[in-house]
């Protein structure tokens, strides 16, 4: 598999803040590739490094082959970026800021790709209205519309969502997953992690200007032992929390319901047990853990943040 | 260079302040047309020491340079403080520019309204003095440096303000004084003792002395020492511009 992009150790500090401490990272073509972090992690700014908003400290960044700073026109050929903070130029319509993003990428008559785009992400109505008359999510679309006009190998999505309905987030993932599909390689930081967790191929989560791990999402969601069980029984289950006590569960009383945590190993134990309560049960459910598991125990959000 | 990459770049320029004419192209027309007005019929029988023609014709190629400094410089500056503002700057940083196109783009676009509202107040000013210039390609060539210079100047307003005041800040303490001293309205020559000279360290003097030699063919210094001075200026800015865009100065975090 060749490779996207190559990130090697890439600093960069505002002043005292670390925002990037040694970021080592690579990135193969074609992947669907998820960059996850709380506020603050440094996504943004490595990011921002790559399209040649920010400037680095040290380290060295390729694409496709090409070093970010001797060969950045190149470079930037080959990248669509969608950057987080929504931005318009305040004199041009829709179809003139796509006219004219794609000349700026050297490409004239670019109206197929334009109107392409204005359907996928459903703007072909606003097309003649100024971005100051667009709703704030309409903003975001221009956006990745406008990133996407050069038809870039690497497609960078930072929480391109947000703001964004339910119905034409949808849409636009289709329309990603389209992209991805004809070999682009795709970029996604997203606050959404189910969204992540449906479409990444493999993740790195960072934290405080740090990776602290990268991995396929099936390893990342294995490599926390958990199951939750939740059990509904036709009988009433007070009385049950005795029993229960020094496992993770909860109960509710009116619903009938437990719900336990518990790893795999004691899946066995669980289940007799449950079976031997000899209550009668309606419903069950094994549920593994979820990405957010993964993302909250990597970051420590539950814990000592310290923001 | 990439001839479309860079031709968007103009053309972005060139409507952006197309759309806004009245206030980039009109505003501009009705001042200069008042200074004509009233230069014209307040001194008409005004002499400038050692220059032996009308008044109005010895001011005309000031104010068309004064216009033409004021209008390039606002362009540009306005078009990099209204993109840091918006946030829109990110389009350039994002895009295929190289440096030099992007010091050349937004250049040319600020020599295109200079020259545009120079143009026309010289088309108005026809009907004031008759229209002759001695050296007419001498004064499309000063008209284009001094043009790039305020363009290029400009640039570095937009890039170094942090908000819309600084620009002002900008035009008013430096721009606007050293056109008013520059002798758009008086001879330098003609000054007390020691402000003919202090007059000469001021750039903008040369320019409006060498437009002047080009419309009525007489200045107070030799036009190719003030070329000399114009062009070397121009191509120092351009230098330094570029650079600032390499360096992301006051663009890139
Ligand atoms: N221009 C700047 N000047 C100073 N500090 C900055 C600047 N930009 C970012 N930072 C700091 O760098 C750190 C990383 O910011 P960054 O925007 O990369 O985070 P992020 O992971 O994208 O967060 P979010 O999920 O909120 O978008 C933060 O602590 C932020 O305050
Ligand atoms: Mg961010």
């Amino acid at each position: 598999m060749s490779v996207a992009i190559e990130i090697q150790n890439i600093n960069k500090k505002y002043g005292d803040l670390e925002a990037l401490k040694d970021i080592n990272l690579t990135i193969n073509r074609g992947e669907f590739f998820g960059l996850l972090g709380p506020n603050g992690a440094g996504k943004s700014t490595l990011i921002g490094i790559l399209g040649g908003l920010v400037n680095k400290d040290f380290g060295r960044i390729t694409v496709l082959g090409k070093d970010i700073i001797s060969n950045y026109r190149e470079t930037k050929k080959s990248l669509g970026i969608v950057p987080q903070e929504v931005t318009f130029d305040p004199y041009f319509n829709v179809r003139e800021t796509l006219e004219i993003q794609s000349g700026y990428f050297g490409i004239k008559n670019n109206d197929e790709k334009i109107n392409e785009l204005l359907k996928a992400l459903d703007l072909t109505d606003k097309a003649e209205i100024g971005p100051r008359q667009l709703s704030g999510g309409m903003k975001r679309r221009l956006l990745i519309a406008k990133a996407l006009v050069h038809n870039p190998e690497i497609i960078v999505l930072d929480e391109p969502t947000a703001g964004v309905d339910v119905e034409l987030r949808n849409s636009l993932w289709d329309y990603v997953i389209k992209l991805n599909s004809q070999g682009k390689t795709i970029i996604l930081t997203t606050h959404y992690l189910e969204e992540a967790e449906t479409l990444c191929d493999r993740i790195a989560i960072m934290n405080k200007g740090e990776i602290v791990k990268i991995d396929t999402k099936e390893n990342l969601i294995n490599s926390i032992d958990k199951k939750v069980v939740s059990v509904k029984f036709a009988d009433s289950v007070i009385g049950l929390a005795e029993k229960l006590e020094g496992t993770s569960c909860k109960i509710d009383e009116e619903e009938n319901r437990i719900e336990i945590e518990a790893s795999k190993n004691d899946l066995n134990d669980l289940l007799k047990f449950i079976n031997n309560l000899d209550l009668h049960i309606v419903d069950m459910n094994i549920e593994s853990a979820k990405l957010e598991d993964v993302f909250i125990k990597l970051t420590n959000l539950g814990g000592d943040r310290d923001e | 260079m990439n001839s479309i990459t860079f031709y968007s770049l103009v053309k972005r320029e060139v409507s952006r302040f197309s759309k806004v004419a009245i206030q980039t192209i009109f505003a501009p027309l009705i001042s200069t047309g008042l200074y004509l007005i009233i230069f014209s019929y307040s001194f008409k029988s005004r002499e400038v020491v050692g220059y032996g023609i009308p008044y109005i014709s010895f001011i005309v190629p000031g104010l068309i340079m004064m216009s033409l400094i004021q209008n390039s410089f606002a362009n540009t500056s306005s078009s990099l403080i209204g993109a840091k503002y918006n946030g829109n700057i990110v389009d350039f940083l994002l895009a295929p520019f190289s440096y030099i196109e992007l010091t050349l783009g937004f250049m040319i676009g600020g020599i295109v309204r200079g020259m545009l509202v120079g143009s026309v107040i010289y088309l108005v000013s026809i009907l004031f003095y008759g229209g002759e210039i001695v050296h007419p390609l001498l004064a499309l060539l000063f008209a284009f440096l001094v043009s790039s210079i305020f363009s290029l100047l400009g640039i570095i307003a937009g890039l170094w303000a942090e908000k819309f005041d600084h620009v002002s800040i900008f035009s008013n303490f430096f721009i606007t004084p050293l056109t008013f001293l520059s002798g758009v309205f008086y001879s330098v020559k003609g000054l007390p003792g020691i402000w003919s000279k202090v007059s000469l360290f001021n750039p903008v003097f040369y320019m409006v002395d060498a437009t002047r030699y080009a419309f009525i063919g007489q200045s107070d210094v030799n036009p190719s020492f003030s070329l000399v001075i114009i062009g070397g200026l121009a191509v120092g800015l351009l230098l330094l511009v570029t650079y600032l865009f390499k360096i992301g100065y006051k663009v890139k975090s």
